[in-house]
């Protein structure tokens, strides 16, 4: 049997999610031995295949149109889609934003920011994503596998890859949950 | 008994048990969110639905009193699907979002309860309409995106408290949580004895001292019993790292069961004062830093030409808020010792020591145990402000008021407890006496006592002029007690002001006549440890003026005006205290003492439990307890001193039994 595919990428989040998976530290090497690590934000290949993969990964929340488009393409391409971390899973502290709405906070980052000069501007290039509401993956897409924490624990996450890997759906309870 | 069975397990339980108490005691666990064992039920979560043999729907257990033969499932497909679904909707309908809130990772009971039926995420997303948060109360903050409606916080506040501040307000999903009629909480009635914030399963209410200063489990529990007044009530001091975090009630403490008071709860860490931490000792005119050498022999060297002169001495004074280790060896080591002209406390609250002298001269204690203010349907209150002081047996007396009790209080204007009565005396002052001989005589009126009973024939028309009270309000009080099932007379230091021996007697000749057996007396007394100061006799009046040289033990006592003005002009004075005050600037010799969170010692409380005080703090260098310090100045005095405190305090009559916790 050929070594299960598996491909990650990274929404609205802070990447914490993606180091924490590199704290799984040598347990990476028994886990390529199972798994083809196929496109990820930390290696060269961005895009999962055309031809999918088995497991699709994905970090951060939906925070705008491209975070839309990466999740609906990474859920097209992939059987198993993962939630990973309380963005993906809950919508996480961006969903902070939710309360004041995109606009507020924009405003508040370009406009009202202590060292922005006089004439502060919100980036309106028409190439630009349009932000939305911060969603869950969940909202956008079917997601098979949550794994909550800000960040799951590397033990957590070694846990639900290693299952995947031998073709199992990991079942996270007790100490394993963790939604911070 | 009723027998009926949970998960194949056969339990017995008594007649009225719910199902829910009936699977705790058979050791089957059933999560719950709304449920707490201080609380009536209340049925509003749905997260301890169960399956009941023959009923067509998932039963609450919480409110389901058990029946003979009933056959109950806690642990089917059908219910653990409830439950997920039963949480779902509780997270999607305000913002629980537990990576923003204070009350997270293993301290909140939602968050654990999701985690017991290993949900990994919300099913349904929360609608991001943002919610309120009040921050207007000086202790908490309610936060109402956390709040799920369980309302045990104000039943708590109605249950358990009496004080009828919280409520609800709309239906449904507009169910919102209000203060008065829709008031910020710090400005509402609220009392601030924090039991909401301390039954709250969410974030939702949570105390601003301790916010994110560490979570359960990286504290430590200090169970420990509460100085700040005589009531005594058991309380668990958290600390972390050799700081306080927070105080709590603990709901399975027999006398206070949980409960705590504004002055209890939220004071002891609110507090602002500047601590004292180094010994002081005055030269030329101003305080200068010393060694504890220094300052000591400094003591010695003024008081021990006084020993034993009773005339123009050395005064020792104690608050009532130190050890009975710490009263007894002041008592051993100055009265007896070194027979100081006077050795005394600077309580002023006389409710002890009067008491204390009635005990012996009648021989035996007269007054009953706290508990009995907890179920009574009648009480009479003289002279005790339990809105003020001693608020925990306010709280047992309110609480009882919607279930029919009335509170009959007697006492000053001053007295902010008339407020919540059901009958207000509100008397002249110094008329304890003469109210309860016309209330004696009313009682004859009634024909519920006899005439011999009475002092003087015109006795309900003549004092009660004095009194300043209404003929129908005593006739009704009369016709109240004498008609109660558990009549209660609770008394305390504005009954006994100007050392009120006479008034107390009469009280207890009072109470004698009411009912078939009498009605039980509770005395409220002054500061933590007053009864343990009236029991060493620790209770002389004291004059500035008699004396050359005062030596106070003050603690962390906060000293009144009055003291200080007293004190001013005695020629020497030595002080050991935990904060600088204008006393401390005022004296002589200044040693550092140790705060009650840091000390260890015994506490005899209003109704003579005996209670520990445990050491949650290690003490600032250089500082000191009063034990220690003591035990130093006694060995330069060359006194020998046993400690043997217990028997000290045991070798009189109390006005209450003396039990062991």
């Amino acid at each position: 049997m050929a070594k299960p595919k598996v491909a990650s990428d990274w929404l609205s989040g802070c990447a914490g999610c993606h180091m924490s998976l590199l704290d799984i530290d040598e347990r990476i090497i028994a886990l390529t031995e199972l798994i083809d690590l196929r496109a990820t934000p930390i290696t060269d290949l961005k895009e999962p295949d055309e031809d999918g993969v088995d497991v699709g990964i994905l970090e951060g929340c939906i925070n705008n149109t491209y975070n839309e488009e990466v999740a609906k393409r990474m859920r097209e391409r992939c059987k198993i889609l993962v939630a990973l971390g309380d963005c993906a899973v809950f919508g996480g502290v961006p969903a902070m934003r939710n309360f004041s709405g995109a606009g507020e906070a924009l405003k508040r980052a370009y406009i009202e920011t202590e060292s922005t000069d006089s004439e502060g501007k919100v980036p309106s290039d028409p190439e630009l994503c349009k932000p939305t509401r911060v969603k869950a993956i969940s909202e956008v897409v079917h997601v098979d596998v949550f794994v909550p924490g800000c960040p799951p624990s590397a033990d957590v996450i070694f846990y639900v890859l290693s299952e995947l890997a031998q073709g199992r759906m990991p079942e996270l309870k007790g100490n394993m949950l963790d939604w911070h | 008994m009723v027998k009926l069975n949970i998960d194949g397990k056969t339990v017995k339980v008594l007649e009225g048990t719910t199902v829910l108490k009936a699977a705790e005691q058979a050791g089957i666990y059933i999560p719950t969110l709304c449920a707490h064992p201080q609380l009536t039920p209340y049925g509003g979560c749905r997260l301890c639905m169960v399956e009941v043999e023959g009923a067509g729907t998932l039963q609450p257990s919480c409110t389901l009193p058990v029946t003979e033969g009933m056959q109950i499932k806690t642990n089917t497909k059908k219910i653990l699907d409830a439950r997920k679904f039963v949480l779902t909707l509780i997270f999607s309908e305000r913002n629980h979002f537990c990576m923003y809130c204070q009350v997270t990772d293993g301290d909140c009971e939602l968050q654990n309860a999701a985690y017991d039926e290993s949900m990994t995420h919300w099913p349904l997303q929360p609608n991001w309409q943002p919610y309120e948060v009040d921050a207007s109360h000086k202790f908490f903050v309610l936060d109402h995106n956390r709040c799920i409606l369980c309302r045990r916080c104000v039943r708590a506040c109605n249950e358990l408290v009496g004080n009828f501040t919280l409520g609800f307000k709309e239906r449904g999903a507009n169910s919102f949580l209000v203060a008065d009629y829709g008031v910020p909480l710090g400005e509402s009635t609220c009392i601030s004895c924090g039991t909401c914030v301390q039954i709250c399963p969410t974030g939702a209410l949570i105390d601003r001292q301790s916010a994110y200063q560490g979570k359960e489990r990286e504290v430590d529990h200090h169970l420990s019993v509460c100085v700040d007044c005589s009531i005594g009530c058991q309380r668990d001091v958290l600390t972390r790292d050799n700081r306080l975090i927070r105080i709590e009630g603990d709901w399975d403490t027999p006398l206070n069961h949980g409960l705590l008071c504004e002055k209890g709860r939220f004071e002891p860490l609110a507090k602002e004062c500047n601590r004292i931490l180094t010994p002081l000792v005055r030269k030329d005119g101003s305080l200068k830093a010393a060694t504890w050498d220094e300052a000591i022999s400094a003591i010695i060297e003024k008081i021990k030409p006084l020993t034993g002169k009773k005339e123009k001495g050395l005064a020792v004074l104690a608050s009532s808020r130190l050890s009975t280790e710490s009263l007894a060896l002041i008592d051993e080591v100055f009265n007896q010792g070194f027979e100081a002209a006077i050795v005394t406390s600077i309580e002023e609250d006389q409710t002890s020591s009067v008491a204390a002298e009635i005990a012996k001269e009648l021989g035996k204690p007269f007054e009953s145990k706290l508990d009995v203010l907890k179920d009574t349907d009648i009480a009479l209150v003289l002279g005790a402000d339990l809105a003020t002081d001693h608020q925990v047996a306010g709280f047992f007396l309110k609480r009882q008021q919607a279930s029919g009790t009335k509170l009959i209080v007697a006492g000053t204007k001053e007295n902010r407890f008339i407020d919540k009565a059901n009958l207000k005396l509100q008397q002249t002052k110094g008329t304890s006496l003469d109210l309860i001989e016309s209330l004696t005589a009313a009682l004859v009126e009634l024909r519920k006592a006899k005439v011999e009973d009475l002092k003087a024939a015109d006795a309900l028309y003549s004092s009660s002029e004095k009194t300043g009270l209404a003929i129908d309000s005593l006739l009704k009080t009369a016709e109240y007690l004498s008609s109660a099932k558990k009549p209660v007379i609770v008394y305390g230091k504005g009954f006994v002001s100007n050392n009120n021996k006479v008034a107390l007697k009469a009280l207890l000749e009072f109470a004698a006549l009411i009912g078939k057996n009498g009605a039980p007396l509770v005395g409220v007394k002054g500061q933590a440890n007053s009864m343990a100061a009236a029991q060493l006799m620790l209770v002389k009046p004291f004059k500035a003026d008699s004396v050359q040289a005062v030596y106070l033990a003050l603690s962390d006592e906060i000293p009144t005006r009055k003291l200080t003005k007293d004190l001013e002009n005695v020629p020497f004075v030595a002080v050991h205290a935990a904060y600088s005050s204008q006393l401390t600037a005022n004296a002589d010799v200044v040693l550092p003492a140790v705060i009650w969170a840091e000390e260890e010692g015994h506490y005899l409380n209003s109704d003579g439990r005996l209670q520990k005080n445990v050491k949650a703090l290690e003490s600032p260098e250089n500082v000191s307890d009063t034990v220690t310090t003591l035990q130093k100045i006694a060995e330069l005095l060359n006194i020998k001193a046993k400690g043997d405190w217990k028997s000290q305090l045991l070798a009189r009559v109390s006005s209450v039994e003396i039990t062991q916790g």
